[in-house]
């Protein structure tokens, strides 16, 4: 049977055009505009999936994308709403969570063991006896999360977008519109956001007059002025999933997250309307009276043939008449109310011949075919009990208007505080921050002409404190009406089945029971029992559960509480966190030299780095003739990453005698000086060597991924010292090579006429300034990897044409480029520690044997005092070097850890095969008691074989240093 | 001094894409890219690589005395720009420290002449021709594209013409500085110059939803000669 409703019905969709569709392999038809949900229920298809527990039939429920219940598989993703989600040309839609068919699950078998699946199951049943875990795991695994994911599909572009407004309105019901009208005086920029595809909210399915015409009216007049305002930006079928500090607001829509700067937020985010607990409530067939009216209004479906309402409030007498409008026939109206408010709706009813059961309830749902067949209507004797006397009314629709929850959960994560009244059912919201402002339903306003007037109030509280308008702020808003929530809107069975938590399958029993078992407080109640904690993440949950503790704990629903309402609001896919996220990527001016040399290139940091050049299947061979050419002849490597930073002015020795551990006040210019870098507790954090040009001008080096916290340190430093000088971090300003190796003069002499490269005139540890090839450049005199060499440092520019000019004059020496992995061998045979690798967060100085690296002369320096104190103590560690005799073993890596008998006496740091020394040689932490040369450690190595090494005093290669101050 | 033409770190990207170039004094910049709609397209949104045109910095205590000492027009304020008789940009990023940017002809003559000189006291150099490389996003769709990489406010009403933002695009540490063509939006962008090619790809991958592209240098002085 066709259950779609002609014209005007059906706001949402256009009937020319058609959609074909298919679901769990069925063929449907449904029109442009309509959502999966819709199309299905014009089909009469009401089942859409399978609870997670016990796999019970579920259907539609809110019609709103706020339950978990028509979680559908796409082909693209899992879990999509189908409430939400628009059936599209050939869309392929499947259920989730069954065993078999969905018309036939097998899993719903575990229904009928639900009593042996009590609340808080997984904690009692997986802890004992011991390694029944392990039993219960693989279960599990298959048992938990819904839906497939598609691994062969290529994922969408996901990406993300700023947006600046003044004022933010959040839901486009009557309040959020006429918040964003009022806020949207002259230069007041407006947002309106609104998760649904139309402006207007409940205006475009609610039913607030008996004649049924004042939501559209209102609606089309306020949708009027909001098109004729410049000032106001609408966005629909957007959510927004957040609040964070300072109004910083993420809205998802479609593939892009907006992160929202707004400075004013008005809330006009509605209410949610809550589900009456009773046996079997959540069969298909069975939906709240607002999703009844957005079936009937948005796409033009009628939701039933017979239907029941039961009700605490008169939106149920108006869903009766939209029902009634709609061809449906009302068998009764359940009131919950002993006594019903009468309103113009209500006479209405009574005039239409409806039957009214009042002081009755709906004590128990019956099901055919997967679907509601009656109700048992029984008498309310006292609260939450019914009497004996039952009466069984046929129908396939029953609807819910018990009461609402403010949807609160925006408010709440911005520290407003969510209060419930149990004399009169109704919350109240307060504490919200001065930037936001909250209006309508959220705030517990039922009546229409409240909520726009406190609408227009809180726009503008917003624009005034924007000094956009200095309007008299009109007087808070009285709270008319009566309240439409039902305090007890609740029944236990003796069945059992009454759900309080769909998304969990948890009933009256399991929230009590979590009371029984010790699990008090709310929060407990929650993460004991998983109420709460699915998909809708306690929408329709949280005041049920609230109100079963509260009376099993006797206290009341104020004393209880509710949940914690934490980001996000709906749930979001990984994409939109995941999308176009940025890494800034680092390249030296010479990066493309390395590339068309065959570099095989790392990412060290931001940078990219050449690790070494050749094959990647022959990359032991290219380090290792890398190693070698520098040894014999000279090499070229890329150092343009490392730190550099000026420090210029009077007192840049100054400075630099306080910031690092060696003195530097008398050191000559034209000279460079170790410069090790400990911070407040002793620990070594950098190092570099400290160039002097003159005498106030330092070039500093620093590690490549150390510069910006050696710089940003001594920017901190200099904040208090006050010294007169001046800091420039001008790393990318230059890019610098190093020459090393016995001929590296050889072919530097070459390009540098202006200065003496002897070893007299520039000896080890001297820094020139002069040309090389032409270029300007600052020539230092250093040995990191243990032969004669010098760094070359010019303007980055100029960068590839050093190297081009380097690599040509170098040809006759046999230079060679070599990559960052020579280069940690060639370091490691001289015995130089890389800061990070060879330390850690704990290292001090002396246990790496740098104590020669710190000056007792001077006063004072950043870590000083700490390291005084540490030098009195009994080092508790010593980084030593070692060398592996057994070339069959295998060789051990970094982190390997260093044994004394069984117990761990430390790690290894570096280790590698040296072609210069032909074995294995490296650095480890041990037991300052195994410190002394020759001392055998025990190394366990990769797959557990123990490596006998022997420690060796360091450097391993040149002990002499003769060849790097040749 | 070597007398080697100065290219851009992002000149394989602009050969890639058919750059014709156009060399003034010692240096390479891209004057088109063969197009016949550039001016469009500058007019619209566009990407521009300026890092090649001469600029400088100063800083310290003593920058600003110094330099107004030298005729340069300080801003009254930092996060301001004020343009010179020369054509130069003079962008305050802090109370003591100014960068000066070439207009794009190249016929600024204030940079060099500064730099050839010695400093005042408490004034240090600092070598942003080196350190940072120069992008330009032009166009009336400017704003909307930085608003998919950058998290300052940047449309037109409120990001005035000569306002400098301090900030980060697409992560990458920059200065931001408007300095309209006429009436066509423009904003400067300095970055690091190692992320050059990290930033080119970015802002030309947020371009691509509104039709933006890069243009050549040729497109900016049409557009300011439009006035």
């Amino acid at each position: 049977m066709n259950q779609r409703l002609a014209k005007p019905y059906g706001s949402l969709i256009n009937r020319d055009q058609p959609i074909k569709f298919s679901f769990e392999g069925t063929a449907y038809q449904g029109f442009l505009g309509d959502s999966i949900a819709s199309a299905l229920a014009a089909n009469n298809q009401w089942l859409l999936s399978r609870s997670f527990k016990y796999h019970r039939p579920r259907g539609t429920l809110t019609m709103a994308g706020q339950d978990a219940n028509t979680m559908i598989q796409l082909q693209s993703n899992p879990n999509a709403l189908a409430d939400r989600e628009l059936i599209s040309e050939n869309l392929r839609v499947m259920a989730q969570n069954y065993s078999g068919s969905l018309k036939r699950d097998r899993g719903a078998l575990l229904g009928l063991f639900s009593r042996f699946l009590p609340v808080g199951f997984y904690y009692k049943a997986f802890f004992k006896p011991r390694g029944m875990w392990e039993k219960w795991a693989p279960l599990i695994r298959k048992k938990a999360g819904l839906g497939v994911i598609n691994q062969q599909l290529e994922p969408d572009y996901y990406d993300k977008q700023y947006k600046f407004f003044d004022v933010v309105v959040v839901g486009a019901g009557p309040a959020g519109l006429q918040a964003a009208l009022t806020a949207a005086v002259d230069g007041c920029e407006v947002l309106l956001v609104d998760e649904n595809p139309t402006l207007g909210g409940s205006l475009n399915y609610a039913r607030f007059d008996a004649e049924g015409l004042r939501g559209q009216q209102l609606r089309d007049q306020l949708l009027q002025q909001i098109d004729a305002n410049n000032n106001i930006t609408s966005m629909t079928d957007a959510v927004c999933n957040a609040w964070f500090a300072d109004n910083w607001l993420p809205i998802i829509r479609g593939k892009r997250l907006y992160k929202v700067r707004a400075k004013q937020v008005i809330l006009c985010t509605g209410a949610l309307e809550q589900q009456a607990v009773f046996h079997n409530n959540d069969l298909p067939g069975v939906m709240m009276s607002s999703a009844a009216q957005r079936l009937i209004h948005l796409y033009g479906i009628r939701p039933g043939s017979a239907a029941v309402i039961v009700t605490g409030n008169n939106d149920g007498y108006a869903n009766a008449l939209d029902l009634l409008d709609a061809g449906v026939q009302v068998k009764a109206i359940v009131d919950l109310r002993d006594t019903p408010t009468q309103d113009a709706i209500s006479k209405a009813i009574a005039a239409r011949g409806v039957r009214i059961l009042t002081g009755h309830a709906v004590f128990a749902a019956q099901k055919t075919n997967n679907h509601l067949s009656g109700v048992d209507i029984r008498p309310i004797t006292s609260t939450g009990i019914c009497g004996p006397q039952s009466e069984s009314i046929s129908c396939d629709l029953l609807c819910m208007a018990v009461g609402y929850t403010p949807t609160y959960q925006l408010v709440c994560q911005a520290g407003g505080q969510l209060s419930y009244d149990d004399s009169s059912a109704m919350f109240t919201l307060t504490n919200c921050p001065e930037a936001m402002q909250v209006a309508g339903s959220v705030n517990s306003h039922w009546d229409l002409d409240a909520c726009l007037a406190e609408a227009s109030r809180a726009a503008i509280l917003a624009t005034n404190a924007l000094g956009f308008t200095e309007t008299t702020i009109p007087e808070i808003i009285a709270k008319t009406g009566v309240s439409p929530n039902h305090p007890w809107p609740i029944f236990p069975h003796p069945s059992g089945k009454e759900f309080v938590d769909f998304d969990e399958d948890l009933t009256i029993a399991d929230i009590i029971n979590a009371t029984r078992d010790g699990y008090e407080h709310i929060q407990l109640v929650k993460r004991y029992s998983t109420c709460g904690m699915g998909p809708s993440q306690g929408r329709h949950s949280a005041l049920a559960a609230a109100r079963l503790v509260a009376a099993a704990t006797k206290r009341t629903v104020a004393q209880t509480g509710v949940t914690t309402a934490r980001p996000p609001f709906a749930p979001e896919q990984l994409g939109h966190s995941a999308g176009r996220s940025f890494y800034p990527a680092r390249r030296s001016n010479m990066h493309y030299r390395h590339v068309e040399a065959g570099a095989q290139m790392l990412q060290a940091g931001e940078w990219y780095r050449p690790a070494f050049y050749g094959s990647a299947n022959d990359r032991e061979a290219c380090i290792n003739n890398e190693v070698v050419n520098v040894r014999n002849n000279v090499g070229l490597v890329d150092v343009s990453t490392l730190g550099g930073i000026e420090v210029r002015g009077k007192d840049a020795g100054e400075f630099l005698n306080r910031f690092y551990t060696f003195a530097f006040l008398k050191q000559p210019v034209g000279r460079a000086r170790y410069a090790l870098l400990t911070n407040e507790a002793g620990v070594v954090i950098d190092d570099g060597v400290a160039c002097r040009f003159s005498d106030n001008h330092y070039y500093v080096t620093a590690t490549t991924g150390g510069v910006d916290r050696v710089y940003q340190s001594m920017l901190k430093w200099n904040a208090q010292w006050r010294l007169d000088i001046d800091i420039a971090n001008v790393t990318s300003a230059y890019c610098g090579v190093n020459i090393a190796g016995p001929k590296a003069r050889d072919v530097l002499i070459k390009l540098c006429l202006d200065i003496d490269l002897s070893a007299e005139a520039f000896p080890y540890m001297g820094v020139r300034e002069g040309t090389v090839a032409g270029i300007p450049a600052r020539v230092i005199r250093v040995g990191f990897v243990g032969e004669l060499g010098y760094e070359i440092h010019v303007p980055q520019h100029y960068g590839e044409a050093l190297w081009d000019a380097l690599i040509t004059a170098g040809q006759d020496q046999g230079i060679q480029p070599f990559g960052v992995e020579a280069q940690r061998v060639l370091r490691l045979e001289k015995g130089h520690i890389i800061i990070g690798q060879d330390t850690d967060a704990m290292s001090n100085p002396m246990e790496i044997q740098m104590g020669w690296a710190i000056s007792r002369k001077k006063p004072f320096f950043v870590g000083g005092r700490t390291i005084a104190e540490l030098q009195k103590k009994t080092p508790l560690r010593s980084l030593v070097g070692f060398v592996v005799d057994d070339l069959s073993a295998p060789i051990p890596l970094e982190s390997h850890l260093v044994l004394q008998g069984e117990q761990m006496s430390g790690r290894v740091t570096s280790c590698n095969y040296s072609p210069t020394l032909g074995k294995p040689i490296g650095m480890a932490y041990v037991d300052p008691l195994s410190a002394q040369a020759g001392s055998k450690i025990t190394i366990k190595s990769s797959g557990g074989v123990r490596v006998t090494a022997e420690v060796v005093a360091l450097p391993f290669y040149d002990p002499n240093t003769l060849r790097q101050e040749l | 001094m070597t007398t080697l033409l100065r290219r851009s770190q992002l000149s394989r990207r602009h050969i890639a894409l058919g750059a014709e170039f156009e060399q003034i004094g010692d240096t390479l910049l891209v004057s088109n890219y063969g197009s016949s709609e550039e001016i469009a397209q500058a007019k619209s949104l566009a990407l521009i690589d300026l890092s090649t045109l001469p600029r400088t910095g100063f800083k310290g205590a003593g920058a600003t005395t110094w330099a107004t000492s030298q005729g340069v027009k300080i801003p009254e304020r930092p996060n301001l720009a004020l343009l010179q008789k020369d054509q130069s940009l003079v962008v305050r990023l802090s109370y003591h420290e100014l960068l000066i940017l070439s207009n794009i002809d190249p016929l600024s003559t204030q940079i060099e002449r500064l730099d050839s000189m010695a400093v005042g006291p408490q004034t240090y150099t600092l070598p942003r021709a080196d350190s940072h490389c120069w992008l330009a996003v032009t166009g009336s769709q400017a704003a909307e594209m930085f608003s998919k990489v950058c998290g300052v406010d940047l449309r037109p009403h409120k990001f005035a013409n000569n306002a400098v933002a301090q900030t980060s695009v697409a992560k990458a540490s920059a200065i931001v500085v408007r300095h309209d063509l006429g009436t066509t939006h423009c904003f400067y962008v300095l970055t690091d110059v190692s992320a050059a090619e990290f930033l080119w790809d970015c802002l030309i991958d947020a371009m691509l939803e509104y039709d933006g592209g890069p243009v050549g240098v040729a497109s900016m002085r049409e557009l300011a000669a439009e006035g």
